[in-house]
């Protein structure tokens, strides 16, 4: 479907170069039986949107209900529910919708309120009990907010990027205490929607290493 | 519409969206992602019918790379979540060569000089050679305006040229890396 206009054509030669190395050229078309077969399957499901999207032609933007379950699941508040969603796998026919999923998945967690209990030694059975944990790296820092952005999820929902949101006071105290710098990584958990610190998060070295590797490596 | 309208009309669109789509996801994933991927944006496409425009084409791909991106997305999840946590490495990148290397025949210096431009530079010049669209048809894909894809276009391709100057030439100094195919 060659378009009207005449910068299609511009540098002829280049395309058909770039054509020539074409990884469909080789790819036999379909089994017209299959494709019937799959066809029919697809119209078998009767659940449509027929809600008119406005926006326009091409640009799927209409997010499913099923999404948005996800994205208030990942806001956590979170008891660990999305994990086995998310993870099942066997799921193929759950369709989501093509638009807005490009955004990423982001958890919203807070400073823990003034230190008001007295921290016990850092022990991997507590920490296999915390609903958020994760490795990330702090790709901003701000007064009232730190964010993370997820590069291995050990517990909670699954996460693109995590945002640590505080007043400023309470953030001060969160990142004197988990001593968070700008580009570093970071071994973090949280439960009640706010992190732990304590020795339960901090930089991503040693000691804290292994009692991660031994709350959730097994 | 009713549901035989509804039918009628997908049965007389879908077949012929069926081999660009599997075409469009064998350039750009693997044989079971594509498989996965076909299914999903086939059933966004029966069941956003109402959207569906006239040239219903453009509209699919775009559909398809939304959900290749998920389902991209999600393996990514998957595998960090497999991982062990004494492995703190960043999990390893997946190769952006969607024919594996199993393309001996392949135009060596072109692969590098587009895995030398941005990926969405990239991206403009597949959908131009290989899907073979115009700036307004690639303009849908990307939701970007057509105007924009020209300008887009006309200098991914001319970064292409440079690039494959560069390593022709430099191929050419050590009289070993020339292209395989002549």
């Amino acid at each position: 479907m060659s378009g009207p206009d005449g910068s299609f054509d511009d540098d002829p030669q280049l395309r058909d170069r770039l054509r020539a190395a074409d990884p469909a050229a080789s790819l036999a078309p379909a089994d017209s039986d299959r494709v019937a077969r799959l066809l029919e399957a697809t119209m078998s499901n009767t659940d449509h949107e027929t809600t008119g999207t406005p926006g326009t032609a091409g640009k799927p933007t209409t997010r499913r209900p099923l999404t948005w379950v996800a994205a208030a699941a990942a806001a956590l508040v979170v008891g660990g529910v999305a994990f086995a969603a998310t993870t099942g796998g066997d799921d193929e026919e759950t369709p989501t919708a093509g638009g807005g999923s490009d955004a990423p998945a982001v958890t919203t967690l807070a400073a823990p309120a003034a230190q008001d209990a007295r921290c016990m030694v850092p022990n991997a059975a507590v920490l296999a009990d915390q609903e958020v944990a994760f490795l990330g790296t702090v790709e901003e820092l701000g007064d009232d907010m730190v964010l993370l952005s997820v590069e291995e999820q050990y517990a909670g929902a699954e996460a693109d990027e995590v945002r640590v949101e505080s007043p400023a006071e309470q953030m001060e105290l969160l990142v004197g205490a988990v001593d968070f710098r700008d580009g570093e990584q970071y071994l973090v958990s949280a439960t009640d929607g706010e992190v732990t610190v304590c020795g339960f998060s901090g930089p991503a070295t040693g000691e804290l290493q292994s009692l991660y590797a031994e709350a959730f490596g097994g | 519409m009713d549901e035989a309208e509804r039918r009628a009309r997908f049965e007389a669109m879908a077949p012929g969206l069926v081999e660009p789509l599997r075409r469009y996801l064998a350039r750009r994933t693997d044989p079971a992602t594509a498989d996965d991927v076909l299914s999903e944006t086939l059933l966004v496409c029966w069941r956003r019918l109402d959207e569906v425009p006239d040239e219903p084409l453009p509209w699919a791909y775009a559909v398809a790379r939304h959900a290749l991106a998920n389902a991209e997305r999600s393996a990514r999840r998957q595998r960090r979540v497999a991982a062990k946590v004494a492995t703190l490495d960043p999990p390893a990148r997946m190769t952006t060569d969607p024919t594996g290397g199993q393309d001996p025949a392949g135009d060596v210096p072109l692969d590098e000089a587009l895995a030398a431009l941005r990926p969405a530079e990239a991206e403009l010049l597949r959908l131009w050679a290989w899907e073979q669209l115009g700036p307004s048809e690639i303009a849908t894909v990307l939701d970007l305006t057509p105007n924009a894809v020209s300008i887009r276009l006309h200098r991914a391709r001319q970064k292409l040229r440079e690039e494959l100057r560069k390593i022709e030439a430099a191929a050419g100094h050590e009289g070993s890396r020339g292209r395989s195919r002549s």
